[in-house]
């Protein structure tokens, strides 16, 4: 089965790097799913949990803020300002900030 | 023998210079390992920004964005100067400071205006000293730089960009090239020089539009370059120190021998006096 080799990279560290069958992240105005095969995509990120459903079962789940995603042939790259297991403690919400912004 | 105890106390001076260097030594080693532990680990993001950036970059754009601002003629330049808090790091901060001085000048010699920002004590301290105006200074980040200080570096300096207060920003730091080689370099931060003929985008679903990611992406890609730049120079600040004090602990080495040397030859020679006395003292007894 086809698979997606997905990199979480914040601006000190790579939070998260492997194979997973499907990717959920928070898009600036949504969520967006990606499968393998996707179609070369650049998107904002706004805040939320990015869920990566691995090959082999299970899921794992990193809350981010923020950044921008990168798809292209089944390379899923995700660079973000904080990734993390828990929301950061008093950031602000950058989705709100963002949706402001669009009007 | 005031000789004899001054030499003596010479040599324990030196033996506890030692001891301090070869200490400072050992700690910048294991400082340095993790610095270049965090120069590694931000490259991924830096090259992936990088290739985001240098793909959506057009021409075109410029006029829209003013951080995209390319200015005709440059009047006003800021230097931006990253140093280290602390000393005792050889010609660390010294190459840094010439490094910013020589640009200074070259731009002034083309007529154009500069202003200093500058973050680390030891630059502060020298172009305070010179009766430089500086415009902005921070003297507060630590030995593992985060985002947010490069953030508080540079905010200031892309809002003067992006007024039309400056119209060139130029980074003046160290690149971590290996522990033992930190040459100061010079970087074009603005205007940003984009890849003119590598634009994909084309290619890509652009959610929601290829400005709008730009616009965003765009203050990020100059706050990592800072960011980068603060952690390479953190570690070659370390890498720095560790040659310097190495060599010093190796010339107290080589001070201590000349001392102990010295030390037991006057030592010798009032022994054989001492023997000499007491020989021909006998010899008048007889």
């Amino acid at each position: 089965m086809a698979s997606l080799h997905v990199r979480v990279v914040s601006p000190d560290r790579i939070v998260f790097e492997g194979e997973a069958s499907a990717v959920v992240a928070p898009a600036w105005d949504g969520k967006v799913g990606i499968l393998p095969g996707h179609a070369p995509m650049l998107s904002l990120i706004g805040s939320g949990e990015l869920t990566l459903d691995r090959s082999g079962g299970g899921s794992e789940d990193f809350h981010v803020v923020g950044g921008v995603l990168k798809v292209e042939r089944d390379m899923v790259t995700l660079l973000t300002e904080y990734a993390g297991d828990e929301p950061p403690k008093d950031a602000p919400d950058p989705e709100v900030v963002f949706v402001d912004q669009i009007d | 023998m005031a000789g004899d105890a001054d030499v003596k106390r010479r040599i324990k001076s030196v033996e506890n210079t030692r001891q301090i260097t070869r200490t400072m030594e050992l700690v910048a080693t294991s400082k340095l390992k993790k610095a270049s532990d965090r120069v590694q680990a931000a490259r991924p993001y830096a090259d992936a920004l990088q290739e985001i950036v240098g793909g959506l970059y057009s021409p075109a754009l410029s006029e829209k964005y003013p951080i995209l601002r390319r200015p005709k003629e440059v009047s006003r330049a800021a230097v931006v100067l990253l140093t280290a808090n602390r000393g005792l790091c050889g010609g660390f901060n010294s190459n840094l400071i010439k490094q910013a001085r020589n640009l200074m000048e070259d731009l002034r010699a083309q007529g154009i205006e500069t202003e200093l920002h500058i973050a680390g004590k030891k630059g502060v301290a020298y172009f305070r000293f010179r009766g430089e105006e500086i415009t902005t200074e921070k003297v507060n980040v630590g030995d593992s730089p985060t985002v947010d200080d490069a953030e508080a570096i540079i905010a200031p300096v892309r809002e003067r960009f992006e007024n039309g207060q400056v119209d060139a920003v130029y980074l003046v730091s160290s690149k971590f090239k290996s522990a033992m080689s930190t040459p100061p370099h010079t970087r074009d931060l603005l205007p940003i020089s984009g890849d003119e003929n590598a634009s994909s985008a084309d290619v890509y679903i652009l959610s929601p539009s290829g400005d709008m990611i730009l616009e965003r992406i765009l203050p990020v890609y100059i706050r990592n370059a800072v960011y980068t730049a603060l952690v390479e120079n953190a570690a070659a600040e370390q890498g720095a120190r560790r040659s310097a004090m190495k060599s010093a602990t190796d010339n107290a080495g080589d001070v201590l021998e000349h001392l102990t040397r010295t030390y037991n030859r006057a030592r010798q020679a009032q022994i054989t006096q001492e023997i000499a006395e007491i020989v021909g003292g006998s010899a008048a007894l007889e």
